[in-house]
């Protein structure tokens, strides 16, 4: 009795604690992972078309069996600085569960310290922004443990320009003019018959 | 009555304020029956409806409501269709902010002028034409978002979709011409209510029409834009509607048939000076830009805040946010019942506090919205500001027939144009640059609602007091005649232009709640000719 009573209360504690820790902070990840893309300065990216070749690995200088938990490593394509002003929907916080920073996933592979690359076309959702790369570690538990990315810590060097496809067709612009001229033309048109059957009723 | 067809105002001519506001019909022989008219509904001399009877749609009355209030609905629908969609907006056409307030401020903006040009549209083609003409000629600038690509063409297009909710007034002018004065407190008070409720339901349908369009394959740049091309589509079928089984009149339409009576049309600048110098009427101006404005400001922000705020799925957040604006369909008929109901205790000072009540109220509970940190609470503060702020508009109206008599139509046309004001001026203070988030925003909005609410103690009359003054003891000026003849001077007194506001003042005795046995008759104010 006392046995399941002790259980009791340890699963109440646990279950406390396991509700406050809100999240990894990302101020308390180390920058294991190097992390390297092909974009070229001043090149544009166009959504749809473009594609960037991502490296990364795991920086051998660190103490060995630091990467003894990493499971997996999703690489993510994140907002530089100044696509983040007046925008705060793209704000960055230390928490990881609120941080808004990263919104598109590139690529999700199980962690190996080297020989990682991936080819990433530009998708057709991905917004006109300045942008980075950054790849996060997890460990089992889907927590954060590590990152990389490949510009500094105060994200100014090695950004990319991503210019989004417009969402505009030709096809949509010829539908709208085409039911627009429609509601005109019916308008003066019934006014304009009205009109006439009016003159007409008044002639008679 | 000889009245002055087609005047500003006189489309509230005759509303005497003691109709009770759930009055469903008026019987013989307060209004006698034509019964030589074949109509489906009883009907008095001018053929006006005397019931409204809501599940029909016989025409010429019902149907006309019908195509009125959907008319209506679908403009607010286009007006408010990009702000369930503006995180996806947003991205597609690289907006700040700033931009994304600029662009609703100026949805609401538009139709301040385009009220006020509506009125002389409604006199000189009809409310039939005056609906279709703004309808259909709208329907072109929703369909002119598939060609937006930056800030400043969605600015654009969202302040020329705006000026479809001059609509607001057609509907209005429009039910009018078919009913009964005894019941037009009711029916307009429904009409406009239900109109709202479209800023609501488009925060269901756009996700909703967005989420088809993309699983049927487009791209999410894309499917937004094709997304609105059902509001305008809503648009030309609502207008060709109207202009095929709407009439003006419940006799024909207005070119058919000729004008009856003598069009002893009172002066313009004559009702613009005793609206204007009316203090009362800034004040239900101001007031109303907190009910009627904060829930406009409210349709075009509150998607988007409960979407980033609390992470939701775009549809999930349109739904939430679709509960704010449809409470409308019981909420603002609520507050004039309320407003009515209290009048019959306490008079006109029932009213007033009503009103002061049900917007503080609405403040109080949108300052916790803004503070709200999990969904739940969120959720419910929003409601009960909803119903707040909605009812408050139900109880405004409550009050304003009994501001003026003579220039009760401009006061009205203020009033309205004051809640579109006030929402862009809370939209450009508080939602569109970056110093405030949109949860600090909506708090201080609160805060502004209760604090520009606080007027609503000024409004004194003499005949009845204010919130916390009794009626003056003067006999002569606290009596309802005077109030309502001071808006006409001696020449127009010989003419006899001033009987309808003799008429409105002994009906409006009511206002005195339980007072009415025991009022004196002043001396000397009711002319032997009446």
């Amino acid at each position: 009795m006392a046995v399941v009573e002790g259980f009791l209360v340890a699963t109440l504690l646990l279950s406390c604690l396991a509700s406050t820790s809100y999240g990894v902070t990302f101020s308390s990840l180390q920058k294991t992972l190097v992390v390297s893309a092909s974009n070229q300065q001043g090149k544009v990216l166009k959504g749809g078309e473009g594609n960037i070749t991502i490296t990364w690995s795991y920086n051998n200088s660190f103490p060995a069996g630091t990467d003894s938990a990493y499971k997996t490593v999703k690489v993510k394509l994140c907002y530089a600085p100044i696509s983040q002003q007046d925008r705060a929907w793209r704000k960055t916080v230390d928490n990881l569960e609120k941080d808004k920073t990263c919104q598109h996933n590139i690529v999700s592979r199980p962690y190996s310290p080297s020989n990682n690359k991936f080819t990433w076309s530009v998708e057709r959702d991905v917004p006109t922004a300045t942008y980075f790369i950054r790849a996060y570690a997890y460990n089992s538990a889907d927590e954060e443990v590590a990152f990389g990315q490949n510009t500094d810590a105060h994200k100014t060097t090695n950004l990319f320009q991503v210019e989004a496809i417009s969402g505009r067709h030709a096809s949509l612009d010829i539908a709208s003019i085409c039911f627009s001229a429609f509601s005109i033309v019916s308008l003066f048109g019934f006014f304009f018959l009205e009109k006439r059957k009016a003159k007409s009723a008044e002639k008679k | 009555m000889a009245d002055t067809e087609g005047s500003p105002g006189s489309s509230m001519h005759g509303v005497t304020g003691r109709e009770p506001v759930l009055a469903f019909s008026v019987a013989s022989p307060t209004v006698p029956t034509d019964t030589t008219a074949k109509f489906d509904l009883p009907v008095d001399s001018e053929h006006k409806a005397k019931k409204f009877k809501l599940f029909s749609f016989a025409n010429p009355h019902m149907r006309t409501f019908h195509l009125s209030w959907i008319s209506f609905f679908t403009c607010f629908v286009s007006t408010f269709a990009a702000a369930p969609l503006v995180p996806i907006i947003r991205d597609n056409l690289n907006l700040t902010k700033g931009d994304i307030g600029n662009a609703g401020v100026a949805s609401v903006s538009g139709s301040i002028f385009s009220r006020l040009a509506m009125g002389a549209v409604c006199d000189l083609l009809g409310p039939r034409y005056g609906c279709a003409f703004v309808i259909m000629l709208s329907a072109p600038t929703v369909f002119c978002m598939s060609f937006v690509s930056d800030a400043a063409g969605y600015i654009a297009v969202r302040f020329m979709i705006g000026f479809s909710l001059a609509t607001f007034v057609s509907c209005q002018y429009w039910m009018s011409t078919m009913f009964n004065t005894k019941i037009i407190g009711l029916v307009n008070g429904t009409a406009a209510g239900w109109g709202n409720m479209g800023g609501g339901a488009t925060q269901l349908l756009m996700p909703l029409l967005y989420e088809i369009i993309r699983r049927a394959g487009s791209t999410p740049f894309t499917a937004w834009r094709i997304a609105f091309f059902i509001p305008g589509w809503l648009h030309v079928i609502m207008g060709i509607l109207v202009l095929n089984l709407g009439q003006d009149l419940p006799d024909g339409n207005l070119g058919a048939l000729q004008k009856k009576g003598d069009v002893t049309k009172d002066k313009f600048n004559k009702i613009l000076w005793y609206a204007v110098t009316n203090y009362r009427t800034w004040i239900f101006v101001l007031l109303y830009g907190y009910s009627m404005g904060v829930e406009l400001s409210t349709d075009n922000v509150i998607a988007e805040y409960f979407y980033d705020r609390f992470d939701l799925k775009l549809h999930t957040a349109g739904v939430i946010a679709a509960t704010f604006g449809m409470a409308n369909l019981l909420a603002r008929p609520f507050g004039g019942f309320a407003s009515d109901y209290s009048a019959r205790k306490f008079g006109m000072r029932g009213r007033l506090w009503t009103l002061w009540i049900l917007q503080t109220l609405g403040g109080v509970f949108c300052i916790l919205l803004g503070r709200a940190n999990s969904l739940p609470f969120a959720v419910t503060n929003m409601i009960i500001f909803s119903i707040g702020a909605q009812a408050a508009c139900g109880a405004t109206f409550g009050i304003i027939p009994f501001v003026s008599r003579r220039s009760l139509g401009i006061i009205s046309g203020l009033t309205g144009a004051g809640g579109n004001f006030g929402s862009g001026l809370t939209q450009l203070i508080f939602f569109t640059s970056s110093k405030y988030s949109t949860a600090t925003g909506l708090t201080y909005m609160g805060f502004m609602i209760c604090a520009c609410t606080l007027p609503v103690t000024l409004v004194h009359f003499p005949q009845w007091g204010s919130m916390f003054l009794p009626p003056t003891k003067d006999v002569v000026k606290g009596s309802e005649e005077h109030y309502y003849a001071a808006e006409w001077d001696d020449d127009e007194k010989l003419k006899g232009m001033h009987q309808n506001s003799l008429k409105f003042a002994e009906n409006s005795k009511s206002e005195r709640g339980r007072r009415v046995a025991s009022a004196p008759t002043p001396p000397n104010t009711t002319p032997n000719y009446v």
